[in-house]
């Protein structure tokens, strides 16, 4: 069973070696210099005073190159969409396309139970694409290392600053993608197991796992913990987003990309509250005759007078990777009921 | 080795057509006693029949005393057909000649002595089977 | 004899319709048993059931001893060749008989291999590209070397030329001698079936209509025909089959164990065909009455 697994999965086994050798070649060719530029930015070993300052004109200025700002982008995609081929591409034809063409009747009056054809196909192949998609995200953290260690460091103010809570950087570094990868696969089996057919099972698979794929870092995943709260003085926010709006200036909205005292947090929420802690948008009247523009000092000032302080909620870093278990815990999850599912359907002998 | 075909649209039954050609042989002189007929399992592939089929008409050769099976081996000649002894049957020969007489003192000529023969040969041969 | 396939009262529902239905049957070993009946009939219900492809829905089956599908060496006994012989179409013909070989215990390779150079098919060539009658070939070779009991064929030949289905069942009688093996095939043709079978099971809308070998059909069922006459009117043993009248002349179909003993009737025999078809007939006319229709 082994062989015949291998035999009918040769096609695709080698297509993600091509892919996977593509992917190396491309970060092998840059990696080093990319390595190299960190090395001369003197982020490391740097003081903590000036760390900030330099991890972000690192960034700035690799962001500015234009092409590692590309690559990283592209590896980024690549890692995102590589549990969803696989969930399309091996998953879904797995049991339909053998039901399809009628070549179950072959495999399954052979010598071997369904169980153990079932049991054989799934272990090895899922474990294959378990082992692509991780081995993709592996290789992508290896060469954005440098990236992430000036994130690390404080840096900010450009796209390629993206912290490690971040959606796009959750789901691709860690073991997130091997949870991704498994559900993916597994989803595919058991929509081509139930809907007999390849290509509609493809469909649905795609737009079964998109769903979830958007549901998670949108819904659950910000309540996979309570989150935690705080109340900070406006006087001591960095990286300040004010708009101020309405007629003559009444209103105001204060948010913040990060929180002090709290590096690589990832911030749920942050707006401002009244002394009495209540959320508050209308400007103090005192504070609008000012002709002070955004991240004035002044205005701040102004409505750090009145009482108005910043509550921010957000999980602390030191969480992350309660994060990345959990979050890869329900995926498996998912994929372990989907595939008993599976067995379930198969072995009460078809109808 | 004698070969066997068969008739599919003579209403005979298979392994009859197998017992007949046989005989045939026999009488021909094809088969003689100690030959090997054809083994079971060739003789159902190149016919596309039962081998059953062909065990039943060996069976019944074997019953009519013409062949025995040697197991393991194959099934093998073991009786004539005394087609070519006309001498033994002296007595009926004498009667058809007397008959043969007969029928041309009534007027019939070759054609329908062998006509009337023929149809009475197969109408007894039927009335054996029914 | 031991039975090959035991059933009783068997039956499959799809949804509110019957496939198949009180089917009792006890097929002896060692023969090639023919299941005929039009489409839509249940043979391909019923030989799934047997494989184990299938769950019954009501009554039982066991197929040489065994519960059908039960674990590897239940499904070793058995070799199936399903419908229009399913092949992988991107695996080239010897990789199909390494998957015989690793995937069966009592594989014969020698066997499968000599059989594949008698048939002159190229072992490197994809199956997809194999033509029907090759593909039939192919797929018997690798229900026969692994050695089953018994071995079960859905309407092989239905879609073959002349010649593939000859040479297909000489293959498949072939094997029957050597292996003694027992066979069950279903056809909708009785002419495929008359050559090979010794055994017939006809089943005409989800039911058995008659199962037993077939001297034994054709010794039991005769042609009469003779003056006029209701069939109510004949003697008790004797089953009338089918019926058919003029003003003045009766033809009547019938099954009976003892001799036809009335002078009136001229009695001749019966081909395996007009059995069928008689079956078949009698079948249709009791389902119009009943309103009952198997759809596929």
């Amino acid at each position: 069973m082994t062989w015949l697994t291998w035999r009918q999965f040769r096609v695709q086994a080698f297509t993600a070696a091509a892919a996977l050798a593509a992917f190396a070649v491309l970060l092998a060719a840059t990696g080093p210099h990319l390595a190299s530029l960190y090395a001369a930015s003197g982020i490391r070993g740097c003081q903590p005073a000036s760390c900030g300052h330099l991890a972000s004109n690192f960034l700035q200025q690799l962001y500015a190159a234009g092409t590692y700002w590309v690559l990283y982008l592209l590896g980024v995609v690549i890692i995102l969409l590589a549990a969803a081929v696989i969930g399309l591409f091996w998953g879904a034809p797995l049991i339909a396309r053998e039901l399809e063409t009628g070549t179950s009747a072959l495999a399954w009056n052979q010598s071997i139970t369904r169980t153990r054809w079932l049991a054989v196909k799934l272990t090895l192949t899922g474990l294959a694409a378990m082992a692509v998609t991780e081995g993709l995200s592996l290789m992508q953290a290896w060469w954005a290392a440098p990236i992430g260690r000036a994130v690390g460091h404080g840096g900010g103010g450009t796209n390629l600053a993206m912290g490690r809570f971040s959606s796009l950087v959750f789901a691709t570094h860690g073991i997130t993608p091997l949870g991704y990868a498994a559900f993916a696969f597994a989803l595919g089996v058991t929509a081509g197991a139930l809907i007999r057919r390849t290509v509609p099972a493809m469909a649905v698979t795609l737009a079964i796992f998109a769903a979830v794929q958007i549901a998670m870092p949108l819904w659950i995943r910000p309540s996979l913990f309570p989150a935690e709260h705080t109340v900070i003085p406006v006087s001591s926010l960095q990286q300040i987003s004010l708009q101020q709006g309405g007629f003559n200036d009444s209103s105001f909205n204060l948010g913040t990309e990060n929180l002090p005292g709290q590096p690589g947090a990832w911030l749920l929420s942050s707006g401002a509250v009244n002394a009495a802690g209540q959320a508050t948008s209308t400007t103090p009247a005192a504070c609008t005759a000012r002709s002070m523009r955004n991240g004035n000092p002044g205005f701040l000032d102004c409505l750090a007078s009145h009482d108005i302080r910043e509550a921010v909620s957000y999980q602390p870093a030191s969480r992350y990777w309660a994060f990345e278990w959990t979050e890869t815990a329900i995926y498996l999850a998912l994929a372990l009921a989907l595939t008993g599912s599976c067995f379930w359907r198969l072995t009460r002998r078809l109808t | 080795m004698i070969e066997f075909h068969l008739d599919g649209r003579s209403g005979v039954a298979p392994y009859m057509q197998l017992i007949h050609q046989v005989r045939q042989a026999l009488r021909l002189g094809l088969l003689r006693v100690g030959d090997q007929l054809p083994k079971v399992k060739d003789v159902a592939a190149g016919l596309a029949i039962n081998p059953n089929t062909v065990l039943k008409a060996y069976r019944e050769l074997e019953y009519e005393g013409l062949a025995a099976a040697r197991p393991g081996i194959g099934t093998f000649v073991t009786g004539t057909l005394d087609g070519g002894s006309l001498a033994a049957h002296g007595p009926l020969r004498r009667d058809l000649q007397r008959w043969l007489a007969k029928a041309r003192r009534a007027g019939l000529d070759e054609e329908s002595i062998e006509a009337l023969f023929v149809s009475t040969f197969r109408s007894a041969g039927e009335e054996e089977i029914a | 004899m031991t039975a090959v396939i035991e059933t009783g009262g068997l039956g499959k529902r799809y949804r509110r319709l019957w496939a198949l239905a009180d089917c009792t049957l006890s097929v002896p070993a060692g023969h090639v048993v023919g299941l005929v009946g039009p489409n839509g009939a249940g043979k391909t219900t019923l030989l799934g059931l047997a494989t184990g492809m299938l769950a019954p829905t009501a009554g039982t089956i066991e197929v040489l001893g065994g519960r059908p599908g039960a674990g590897p060496a239940q499904l070793a006994r058995v070799g199936y060749l399903a419908q229009d012989a399913p092949v992988y179409a991107g695996l080239p013909v010897a990789d199909h008989l390494k998957l015989g070989a690793h995937l069966n215990p009592g594989w014969d390779a020698e066997l499968a291999r000599a059989r594949i150079k008698r048939l002159d098919l190229d072992p490197g060539q994809k199956a997809g590209a194999l033509s029907g009658g090759q593909r039939a070939q192919l797929a018997l070779t690798l229900a026969v070397a692994k050695r089953p009991e018994l071995l079960i064929l859905d309407e092989p030949v239905a879609s073959l030329d002349p010649l593939a289905r000859r040479e297909f069942l000489q293959y498949l009688m072939e094997s029957v001698g050597e292996q003694s093996l027992s066979v069950v095939l279903s056809s909708h043709l009785v002419a495929d079936l008359e050559r090979v079978c010794d055994y017939l099971i006809v089943l005409v809308g989800s039911r058995v209509q008659v199962a037993g070998p077939v001297e034994e059909l054709l010794a039991t069922h005769h042609l009469l025909s003779g003056p006029r006459r209701d069939p109510g009117s004949l003697p008790d043993g004797m089953r009338v089959i089918s019926a058919s009248h003029t003003d003045v002349q009766s033809t009547l179909l019938v099954r009976t164990s003892g001799p036809v003993l009335d002078p009136a009737w001229m009695v001749s025999g019966v081909g395996l065909e007009d059995l069928v078809l008689a079956y078949m007939s009698q079948a249709a006319g009791r389902g119009r009455r009943n309103h009952l229709e198997v759809q596929r």
